[in-house]
């Protein structure tokens, strides 16, 4: 497999959820690619399906209520959805690994930070315990952990939301995963701590040669770590791309909505309106009624099919795009660098 | 830690010695039946119940300074000299002694029985939720929670002792502890008190996993590629397991307390319930004291334990200032 063979491909994922008052088909037909090396990056409002779309990946969702319905995940040649527990079991942590939002939850409060990563070097690894410990202290350490091997020894409640942030991707990182799914791993640490954790990944990444697909709603964080866009919106995809082109020239309304929502842009109120019913999604393009740049035809039909766009891989799902797009974003204090002249990244995007 | 413990088990003394002063109190201004008795008795016979009463009091120390009765009272206590008892013509540590085995005989099985099975029963329930084991197992909890437990004893008596002969329905306390009469005796008393208890644990069990079925912890083990198995006993059970250790406390001592009471009285076992009822029926003083106070030093001990069990069980529990 040469660098640029995708590592993950998910091509028209339908993942639905099923409760008393109806199916909700939370992810409606969602591609995208990993590679090894880069950073693709889920954005999207909460609830527009990017969460549930990497917890398709390893089938991490309860089951039931949760289930893919259609579509095909293949990472490094074997087709994910054909998997049975065992066999995922087996890629989940060994292959492709998460780290989650919410660190003060993330790990269980009753064993010990050596425990749990212990845990996750010797289920995929015939190591021996001093070998694993060895590992685990070293795994610390790399993630920027001072007395390692005292902290080993520490409960999750006596680190900090940072700290324990770091843990996790040492959990993750125990067994050399190709892919990292990070489910905003940044959104409950504050400011200089995310700018740390994220600067933290990149370096990982350089080291390791891992894909990150790394999910977020902060466009700021997007434009530091990604070097492509997927851009979500009720299940389905608006808009993809390179970072640079998506922040340089966003085709698709909603796009350029939330661009507008930066710091900076001027428009603090948000975007109007809300997330359509998940249950009975609208006919048409699925952020029409929130459009400003809607017309009759956006309401009829399905979702609009990708027309590709200046750029490489450069996609929209946008009737009207042609017309609607102004390259105000240029404007903005958040412009992307080009990826040659991007540096380490480690400075806020504030 | 070790402070920690230490301190937990000065808390308890305390706490007995408050017990104990407390019962002091209570007998102290409670009039003696076995004094109204005798000066009713010399009265029939035509003595002065005035004299009979001073000899009592004098041959029982009543008529001693209220501390020196205490001290007398604590000293007793402490050294397990608790007593006569009138109605059993023995000590009435005697008594206690002879009737605990009687009560553990079922009390052990019951309580180990529904500790399994309300814990096991309750994992299945949270990992399986809103499925048809789930809903078996809440109707067998309700059934369970709902049915008064003497009524349902009497009903398993008429029906496996009286109808289908199975079982005896007179206690033999001749019968050797490890028979095969006795295991057929004890059945019944086991099933209604199992019945009773499984049924609240299993509800307990089942609250407290579900709140860790969702937890992002557990996600977070599932992620790491840790089998449902191992994260149902590690990730689940072992963080629920602080709060159920409590639960567990008050099951053995309700088991103890209340249960045995009306399970001995219905299947005739000659345990710690009967004592105490034949007790209190007789108004043997004594023997009322000492059959009271053993449940409330298993809950002294039983808190202590679980105090205990907290700190190893639970590392966020700090034993520093409380």
């Amino acid at each position: 497999m040469t660098q640029d063979d995708p590592l993950l491909t998910v091509e028209n994922l339908h993942t639905s959820f099923h409760t008393d008052d109806g199916t909700v088909n939370a992810v409606d037909g969602v591609d995208f690619t990993v590679r090894r090396g880069e950073t693709v990056c889920l954005v999207g409002e909460s609830g527009s399906g990017k969460t549930v779309a990497c917890e398709s990946i390893t089938q991490l969702f309860k089951r039931p209520p949760g289930e893919i319905t259609a579509g095909s995940i293949v990472f490094d040649g074997i087709e994910l959805t054909n998997c049975s527990e065992r066999e995922l079991t087996d890629i989940r942590g060994a292959r492709i690994s998460h780290v989650f939002q919410n660190p003060q939850n993330a790990l269980n409060p009753v064993y010990t930070i050596g425990w749990q990563l212990l845990e996750a070097i010797e289920l995929h690894q015939d190591v021996s315990r001093a070998a694993a410990r060895a590992e685990a202290v070293e795994l610390l350490d790399r993630v920027g952990i001072s007395e390692a091997s005292d902290r080993l020894e520490a409960y999750p409640h006596e680190l900090s939301g940072g700290m324990k942030q770091r843990v996790m991707i040492a959990m993750a990182l125990a067994c050399q995963p190709d892919l990292l799914i990070a489910d905003e791993p940044t959104t409950a640490l504050d400011v200089t701590i995310q700018a740390q954790i994220l600067r933290l990944l990149k370096d990982l990444q350089a080291e390791y040669g891992i894909g990150i697909l790394f999910v977020t709603h902060d466009l700021g964080v997007v434009a530091e770590i990604a070097d492509r866009v997927v851009v979500l919106y009720a299940g389905k995809v608006m808009e993809r791309g390179t970072v640079y082109d998506v922040f340089e020239t966003p085709c698709h309304p909603y796009t350029r909505a939330l661009l507008d929502c930066l710091p900076g842009r001027g428009s603090l109120g948000g975007i109007p309106g809300s997330l359509p019913d998940p249950m009975a999604p609208p006919a048409g393009c699925r952020f029409h009624d929130r459009c400003p740049d809607a017309v009759p035809d956006c309401s009829t039909g399905d979702q609009p099919a990708f027309e590709s766009v200046v750029g490489e891989d450069h996609e929209v799902s946008c009737l009207h795009y042609r017309t609607a797009a102004e390259p105000t974003v240029l404007e903005s204090g958040v412009e992307p660098r080009r990826p040659s002249e991007r540096t380490d990244g480690g400075d806020t995007h504030d | 830690m070790a402070v920690y413990i230490l301190r937990r088990i000065t808390w308890a003394i305390v706490a007995s010695l408050i017990v104990l002063s407390l019962t002091f109190l209570l007998l102290y201004f409670t009039p003696d039946t076995q004094l109204t008795e005798l000066q009713f008795q010399a009265a029939q016979a035509g003595n002065d119940p005035e004299r009979v009463g001073e000899a009592y009091e004098r041959y029982h120390g009543l008529d001693q300074p209220i501390h020196v009765q205490y001290l007398e009272f604590m000293t007793n206590m402490v050294s397990l000299n608790w007593g006569w008892s009138e109605t059993r013509s023995q000590p009435v540590t005697t008594a206690l002694v002879e009737a605990i085995p009687y009560s553990m005989m079922y009390a052990v099985p019951s309580i180990l029985l529904s500790t399994i099975l309300g814990i096991g029963i309750g994992l299945y329930s949270a990992t399986h939720q809103y499925t048809r084991g789930d809903y078996a197992a809440t109707a067998f909890a309700f059934f369970g929670l709902s049915i008064p437990d003497f009524w349902f004893a009497i009903v398993l008596l008429v029906v496996f002792g009286g109808m289908l002969g199975w079982v005896p329905i007179l206690f033999d306390t001749s019968v050797a502890t490890v028979s095969y009469a006795n295991v057929t005796q004890l059945l019944l008393p086991v099933t209604v008190l199992t019945l009773t208890s499984v049924a609240s644990l299993m509800r307990y069990s089942r609250a407290e996993a579900l709140e860790y079925v969702e937890a992002a912890f557990v996600k977070t083990a599932k992620a790491k590629g840790v089998s449902d198995r191992r994260i149902l006993y590690r990730h689940i059970f072992r963080p629920a397991s602080v709060p159920l250790a409590t639960i567990l406390v008050g099951d053995l001592v309700g088991i103890i307390f209340v249960a045995s009471y009306l399970i001995e009285v219905v299947f005739g076992i000659p345990g710690l319930g009967t004592l105490s009822y034949r007790a209190i029926v007789n108004q043997d003083t004594a023997l009322v004291v000492g059959t009271v106070l053993v449940p409330t030093f298993l809950t002294i001990i039983g808190n202590l334990v679980q105090d205990i069990a907290y700190t190893v069980l639970d590392p966020r529990i700090d034993y520093g200032d409380r």
